[in-house]
């Protein structure tokens, strides 16, 4: 009985602390901060962490509660907007890549409307079941997430890779991971972080620092994207059949088993620092897929895939604040811009914060619902005139793409040699794509490359040169199993083996087992 | 009619320029900071930007140039912009390697007019379950089994690895060192077990400290170190006075313009800096962050510099983890 007094008192703080914050002032930044939110994630180029960084100069001088309701409503916005050029254009502007993969199918069916509306809501979910998790159980998923060291993330890295390269590739799955490993290859330009050894640098300045993500990101998404359209052999993405945007609480339900997946997928790797929302996104997927009973029709439009990856990607949110509020470690990028923020403010976060700065965890995880609720209602109200740019036609609408393809290229580090670099990734990726090489693992190879090869070698460094260390460690050894299966499934004569098991052992048996 | 026109709009040209640095500043100044968004340089730039902003009556709008070789990326960009007071750069002491490593091809005073807000001295800690109580524990181990104990610091030629192994030239011990890519993974892999000893600034570990997560067991600077909630960090020298010939070795936070900027512009920024120096929120920043404030720029700061690019290029030239010599660039020995 004590224990639901307390409950319920917490509870009733909880709802103080969250009308005290509702000041006109307060909701007005929450939604601006929101919808901006929404276009920096839509927008190729820039990024939930750039969107976190220029409010924290804006809101320096601001009071403590209007300052972190910017700063969370503009992540927790940025990380859902990607979602909207992902689905509509196949250009994501995040790391949103694995939604493209069922949400652009979709939107060609002229059902962008729908998807939208779909991951809108599972959005919601996702950051929700992130902040619960962040509330209730930090200490224990802080525990999992500090067994991950060196070469479980690397081993990590190579999975995102593989599982990318395994799940986009349409005719033949090798063509995924030879895209997987030109990416991996991309990531190694430039001097390494260890040794600062220069590698593939040509003695060219431009490449002594690597290669930047972005103009990579939108090079090959972008570009190829854009000759398709201008050459007449993509029809365009539809909108005629917007019936709803709504949410439609049928397939929610349906999808129910989905959601909780993915999401708590989605707050375990946001919690392990240095791993971000793409990867999140990716496994995510991954697992949907090998789950489901029905796994050919991903990659075609399925609805299921969509709700799994932004779930994953919002709950992501949740998860990263994790490390960052008990440890006063950031656990992804935008998060890492936070804990600048926070310092800003003179909140120093850390074991000690519930100490130095009594009630802040619980007035922080409250803005962070009333971010996730305005992200929903702008999203509700967004998507349906968003669908509309579908109606402008290809020859007019891909100049502009175009165009903001370059600007989101050069704005980041204002640097003439990302442009050339976006041309020629984007050039190489049309030709690759015209030879059914699908581009996503590409630039997950450019994104995750580093984690890879920085932590194999670091690991080595700590293991004193033991190879060994690398194939015996509990949680390595579960990677690699995981790693392995992801190969072996796709061995045609395995596939047909394991299409004959689950026939015979599971005829009637539904696709909800499984948990991560 | 020719050379009227050539000579008006010489004389325009001229008016423009004047003008310019009369008005300093007339339009948004961006500070590119060399490190990390969140870290310890990132913060304290844009910590005193806000409050110089205030005084310069534009905005400072701070981003992160991040890469290369200690910091030569976003080193080299504001180094090839105009030198009139629009763009700075934000940096710190571990930047004065850049020329040796091969990143930057001046010396740092050379090219900079830099600004100190000051710095968090270093300390050395160890995970709660290693077992070790004192500094004279931690180092009779590392000089029983040399080599064996994991240490970690942020990257190779970093302040908090110059210190590492300052730590080892005064003591004899000798660990094994993992470089990480900044002071939170370090910590965080000492949390994990990974690591057993991990060097970086008090002010990065306070929280950790206070909370019991690591145990800090000497500040590498000459006098003990008090953190309120915790209590003192004894200094490393007691006990080990050879420490006094190789350090300390403190950061030096801050941020620079280039030397050919106008003077005036350098009047105004120099200003501007002091008033923000004596802001409330600037103090209320260096006591909270266990900073010790500087408020040095012009000459003054840059005979710090100068002082640890004698430190740091010669260490990293003994250590071979320098490409050139610190004589080609004239860096005197320390």
């Amino acid at each position: 009985m004590e224990i639901v007094a307390i409950v319920v008192e917490r509870i009733a703080e909880f709802g103080v602390v969250l009308v005290s914050l509702l000041s006109v002032k307060n909701v007005l930044v929450l939604f601006g901060a929101t919808i901006l939110g929404i276009v920096f994630g839509a927008l190729p180029g820039l990024t939930a962490t750039l969107g976190v960084a220029l409010l924290t100069t804006l809101t320096y001088g601001i009071d403590h509660d209007t300052a972190f309701i910017a700063l969370l409503s503009i992540y927790v916005g940025a990380v859902y907007g990607g979602s909207y050029s992902a689905i509509l254009l196949n250009i994501p502007g995040t790391a949103a890549a694995a939604t493209a993969v069922d949400g652009y199918p979709l939107a060609l069916k002229g059902e962008g409307g729908r998807a939208l509306g779909m991951t809108t809501t599972a959005s919601l979910v996702g950051t929700v079941f992130g902040l619960l998790c962040l509330v209730l159980i930090a200490p224990m998923i802080i525990d999992l997430a500090l067994a991950f060291t060196t070469f479980e993330k690397f081993w990590l890295a190579m999975f995102g890779i593989v599982i990318s390269g395994t799940l986009t590739s349409r005719d033949l799955v090798y063509k995924g991971w030879i895209a997987g490993l030109i990416g991996l290859w991309l990531s190694t330009i430039g001097q390494e972080q260890l040794q600062t050894f220069p590698r593939y640098t040509q003695d060219l300045p431009a490449l002594q620092g690597g290669i930047d993500i972005v103009p990579v990101l939108i090079g090959a998404f972008g570009i190829p994207q854009i000759i398709k359209a201008l050459g007449r052999k993509l029809e365009g993405a539809r909108d005629i059949a917007l019936k709803r945007v709504l949410p439609e609480l049928k397939t929610i339900g349906r999808n129910l088993h989905h959601i909780l997946r993915s999401s708590s997928i989605g707050v375990f790797i946001g919690s392990i620092p240095g791993i971000g929302e793409d990867i999140a996104g990716w496994v995510s997927y991954g697992v949907a897929r090998n789950t489901s009973r029905h796994p050919e029709t991903f990659g075609t439009g399925e609805v299921e895939a969509v709700v799994s990856t932004e779930c994953a990607n919002n709950a992501c949110i949740g998860g990263a604040l994790i490390p960052l509020l008990t440890l006063g470690i950031p656990g992804s990028p935008p998060a890492a811009m936070l804990l600048g923020a926070l310092m800003l403010h003179n909140v120093t976060p850390g074991p000690m914060i519930e100490f130095e700065n009594p009630g802040f965890i619980l007035g922080f995880t409250a803005i962070l619902l009333l971010a996730a609720f305005a992200m929903w209602v702008s999203g509700m109200l967004l998507a349906r005139q968003v669908v509309k740019v579908l109606r402008v036609p290809p020859a007019l609408f891909m100049p502009v793409i175009g165009v903001l393809c370059v600007i989101g290229s050069y704005s980041l580090g204002l640097q003439l040699v990302n442009l050339y670099l976006m041309v020629v990734v984007g050039i190489a990726a049309y030709f690759l794509s015209e030879m059914e090489y699908p581009i996503a693992p590409l630039v997950i190879g450019v994104i995750l490359g580093p984690m890879a090869d920085e932590n194999l070698r670091r690991g080595l460094m700590v293991s004193g040169g033991d190879v060994g260390e690398i194939f015996t460690r509990p949680w390595c050894i579960g990677l690699l199993v995981v790693i392995g299966l992801t190969i072996a499934s796709q061995v045609p004569v395995l596939k047909r083996w394991r299409r004959k098991a689950w026939r015979r052992f599971a005829p009637e048996s539904r696709d909800a087992g499984m948990e991560e | 009619m020719n050379n009227l026109l050539k000579i008006a709009s010489v004389a325009a040209l001229m008016g423009a320029t004047v003008s310019a640095s009369a008005d300093y500043p007339a339009r948004d100044i961006t500070n590119a900071v060399v490190w990390g968004a969140g870290g310890g340089t990132d913060v304290c730039n844009r910590t005193i930007m806000a409050e110089m902003s205030e005084v310069l009556g534009v905005n400072v709008n701070v981003v992160n140039k991040t890469g290369g070789v200690a910091g030569s990326i976003g080193m080299n960009f504001v180094k090839d912009q105009p030198g009139d007071g629009y763009t700075l750069v934000g940096l710190s002491e571990s930047n004065v390697t850049s020329a040796v490593q091969g990143g930057f091809d001046a010396r740092f005073t050379d090219v900079w007019h830099p600004f100190i807000v000051g710095g968090s001295p270093d300390v050395i800690s160890v995970t709660p379950g290693s077992g070790f109580d004192s500094f004279k524990a931690l180092v009779d181990a590392a000089v029983g089994k040399p080599g064996e104990i994991k240490a970690c610091a942020s990257g190779a030629g970093s302040i908090h690895h110059l210190n590492l192994l300052a730590v080892e030239d005064g003591t004899g011990a000798k660990f094994q060192f993992v470089p990480y890519k900044g002071s939170a993974p370090c910590q965080n892999a000492a949390l994990s077990g990974e690591m057993t000893v991990v060097v970086t600034s008090v002010a990065e570990q306070a929280q950790l400290i206070k909370g019991g997560k690591l145990v800090p067991l000497a500040v590498l600077v000459p006098e003990a170190f008090d953190i309120d909630g915790h209590g003192t960090i004894p200094s490393a020298f007691d006990g080990y006075p050879d420490l006094a010939d190789v350090l300390p070795i403190m950061q030096a936070i801050g941020f620079a313009v280039k030397n050919d900027a106008p003077d005036e512009v350098k009047q105004v920024l120099g200003d501007a800096f002091e008033k923000a120096m004596a802001s409330d929120a600037l103090q209320a920043f260096g006591a909270s962050n266990y900073y010790v404030l500087s408020g040095k720029h012009g000459e003054d700061a840059k005979d710090v510099f100068n002082a640890l690019e004698s430190q740091f290029a010669w260490k990293l030239f003994e250590l071979g983890a320098a490409k050139f010599s610190p004589e080609k660039f004239g860096i005197p020995k320390p």
